[in-house]
């Protein structure tokens, strides 16, 4: 066995290959990292959204379109008596009626950007028990109420969206009444409205949805019954966390794309870095040649350039972790529904000191190719 | 009489070099006894280097019966015959090729990592070996803080120091002044006189030649004792 100091000296024979081989491992394995925290971070964030005991209640044929659904608006009260299991405080049930609306909003700046709009009634927060009020009020007519990372969602300053602030929709001047939190959910890049300025807004004679909450999950088959039931209302039942699930395969694509950019930029690191690394280990294919004419074995040889090649990897991993804590950790993310954060999570820093030891393999297929392959009598003469 | 160190006969080696076959040594005979010093000369191409890697079990012949210190190389599998050289054979570069980022004693110290001696024994090994090179002054020093000269008896040193039966030497004087190379051949020659080293030898330099007990010249495959 070679002492592992051959190894570790050999990291600072040359420098600049030195520093080539970390920066490259850690822009691999910090788009790693980036890939895995934006996946699981989209992930988290639909799966967090829906709530197993929430029923949404959908115009039929409407279930991938919660925007496009139609639903009259007495369902709510014919719901309500109807179906049992509905939870439900002070006498009353938690039975809310939505609109769910796209469209741009305009700041006092000229500055437009497309915003996710909620019509509500109070009753929201009864089936919405995560949505805290933070600041302000509950809006009355004129008002909303923004979701405490609306302004990233939108691109804005933080200072747009505060209370007091003003906005315009579809022409209409909206003064802001209230931030409100819901933790680690779509809605808090929502702005909420009450439910009939929306419907007025919208141009709307139906709500979007009926959403009701249950005391126990398995009572949807009632609500599901009532669905199929009640013809003409047509309706389609869907859990809330199915509907988030459904959303969350919609943008698999969007993770799909992440990955393969991720996966092109890597590679075209891990070629150059390849290519650099051949040509870097030319000048020891002699004293490669030499250690085995010594009577070391190939195999002895190649473990000890595995040391070196995963010890540059991984320094690389290490500063891509530590980059990736202090650029990525807790920065939230907008897409077209809302937003969502980025977490280094032990599992995503696991996996980028993975993926840099995987590095540290492929890195020693260079000096093997070049240093072992030639035949011996050969490489003690090679320049 | 001494025991037989090197027993050739008939050993031919033939490589392939694009679509020609190359025959640099062919139906070679030779015999050294253990405890000579023997110098091989011989022009360019003549195949001094491949009949010392065949020696030194570096190469395989094609055909022919190789006995080294009564083993029959040309049956030996590449592990084999690496684990042989380790044990057999003690190598001698013409540019050292020491290692530069490990200091003169941790070069020194290489074959013996591949045997089961304690750290201790290893130390008085190396401290022996240096000794005998005049090096122990330097033995913190690493090949760039040497002289020529130096780096060649390190390189001695490392080739000696797991007391191997045989060493073979590339042109060891090749690189170095007039001094320093007559230094490295009274090394060479205290080696195989008071140690009982056999010594094989390649060099062009017919006063290297000189200290040698014996020199044989290679022309075009074949080896003559007086050309």
């Amino acid at each position: 066995m070679l002492p592992f100091s051959y190894a570790a000296r050999n990291l600072f024979r040359s420098k600049s290959r030195l520093f080539q081989t970390i920066g490259g491992s850690a822009l691999v394995v910090l788009l790693v990292m980036s890939a895995l925290a934006i996946n699981d971070g989209m992930n988290r964030v639909l799966a967090a959204s829906g709530s197993p005991e929430n029923v949404i209640l959908l115009g039929a044929g409407s279930e991938e379109s919660i925007q496009r659904s139609e639903v009259p608006e007495r369902v709510a009260g014919i719901v309500e008596a109807a179906v049992p299991g509905i939870s439900e405080a002070l006498g009353v049930r938690a039975v809310s009626s939505e609109i769910h609306y796209m469209n741009y909003l305009s700041l006092d700046d000229g500055t437009r950007a497309q915003a996710m709009f909620r019509g509500v009634t109070p009753q929201a927060l009864r089936v919405h028990p995560q949505v805290r009020l933070m600041e302000g009020a509950f809006p009355s007519s004129g008002q909303a109420m923004a979701g405490r990372l609306a302004w990233r969602k939108l691109g804005v300053s933080e200072a747009a969206m505060k209370v007091g602030g003003k906005v315009l929709l579809d022409g209409q001047e909206i003064i802001i009444s209230g931030i409100f939190a819901a933790p680690g959910t779509v809605l808090e890049s929502e702005i909420w409205l009450p439910l009939g300025d929306l419907r007025v807004i919208a141009k709307r004679e139906t709500i979007s949805c009926v959403v009701l909450r249950l005391d126990d999950a398995a009572d949807f088959t009632e609500v599901d019954l009532f669905a199929k039931q009640r013809l003409d209302l047509e309706l389609a039942a869907l859990r809330e966390s199915d509907y988030y699930g459904q959303l969350s395969a919609f943008f698999k694509p969007l993770r799909i794309m992440t990955w393969i950019t991720a996966g092109l930029i890597a590679a075209g690191a891990v070629f150059g870095g390849l290519n650099t690394l051949y040509a870097a280990f030319a000048p020891r294919v002699r004293e490669m040649a030499a250690l085995q004419a010594i009577g070391f074995s190939r195999r002895t040889l190649w473990f000890s350039l595995v040391q070196e090649s995963t010890m540059a990897c991984l320094a690389g991993a290490l500063l891509a972790s530590v980059a990736a804590l202090v650029l990525l950790d807790g920065r939230t993310v907008p897409f077209s529904i809302g937003t969502f954060t980025l977490e280094i999570t032990p599992l995503v820093a696991a996996a980028g000191i993975l993926t840099g030891v995987g590095l540290g393999w492929i890195g020693v297929i260079p000096p093997t190719v070049r240093c072992l392959m030639p035949p011996l009598p050969t490489a003690l003469r090679m320049s | 009489m001494n025991e037989t160190m090197i027993h050739c006969q008939a050993v031919s080696k033939s490589y392939k070099k694009g679509n020609t076959l190359v025959t640099p040594l062919e139906s070679l005979d030779l015999e050294v006894p253990a405890g000579e010093f023997l110098a091989l000369m011989g022009p360019s191409g003549s195949g001094k280097t491949t009949l010392l890697n065949l020696l030194s079990g570096i190469d395989s012949p094609s055909s022919g019966k190789l006995v080294i210190h009564g083993t029959e190389l040309s049956g030996l599998s590449r592990r084999d015959l690496t684990a042989w050289r380790a044990r057999n054979v003690g190598y001698i570069f013409q540019l050292y090729h020491l290692i530069p980022v490990l200091t003169a004693f941790e070069n020194v110290e290489l074959p013996l990592l591949l045997s089961p001696l304690s750290k201790r024994d290893r130390h008085a090994r190396v401290v022996a070996a240096l000794d005998l090179v005049s090096l122990t002054d330097r033995m913190h020093h690493t090949p760039s803080e040497l002289s020529g000269g130096q780096e060649q008896r390190v390189a001695i040193a490392r080739a000696l120091v797991a007391d191997p039966p045989l060493l073979v030497a590339d042109e060891p004087t090749g690189d170095l002044d007039r001094e320093s190379a007559n230094r490295i051949l009274e090394l060479l020659q205290q080696l195989a006189r008071r140690h009982g080293k056999t010594i094989v030898m390649v060099t062009h330099d017919a006063r290297a030649a000189a200290a040698a007990d014996r020199t044989l010249h290679l022309e075009k495959g074949v080896l003559l004792e007086n050309p």
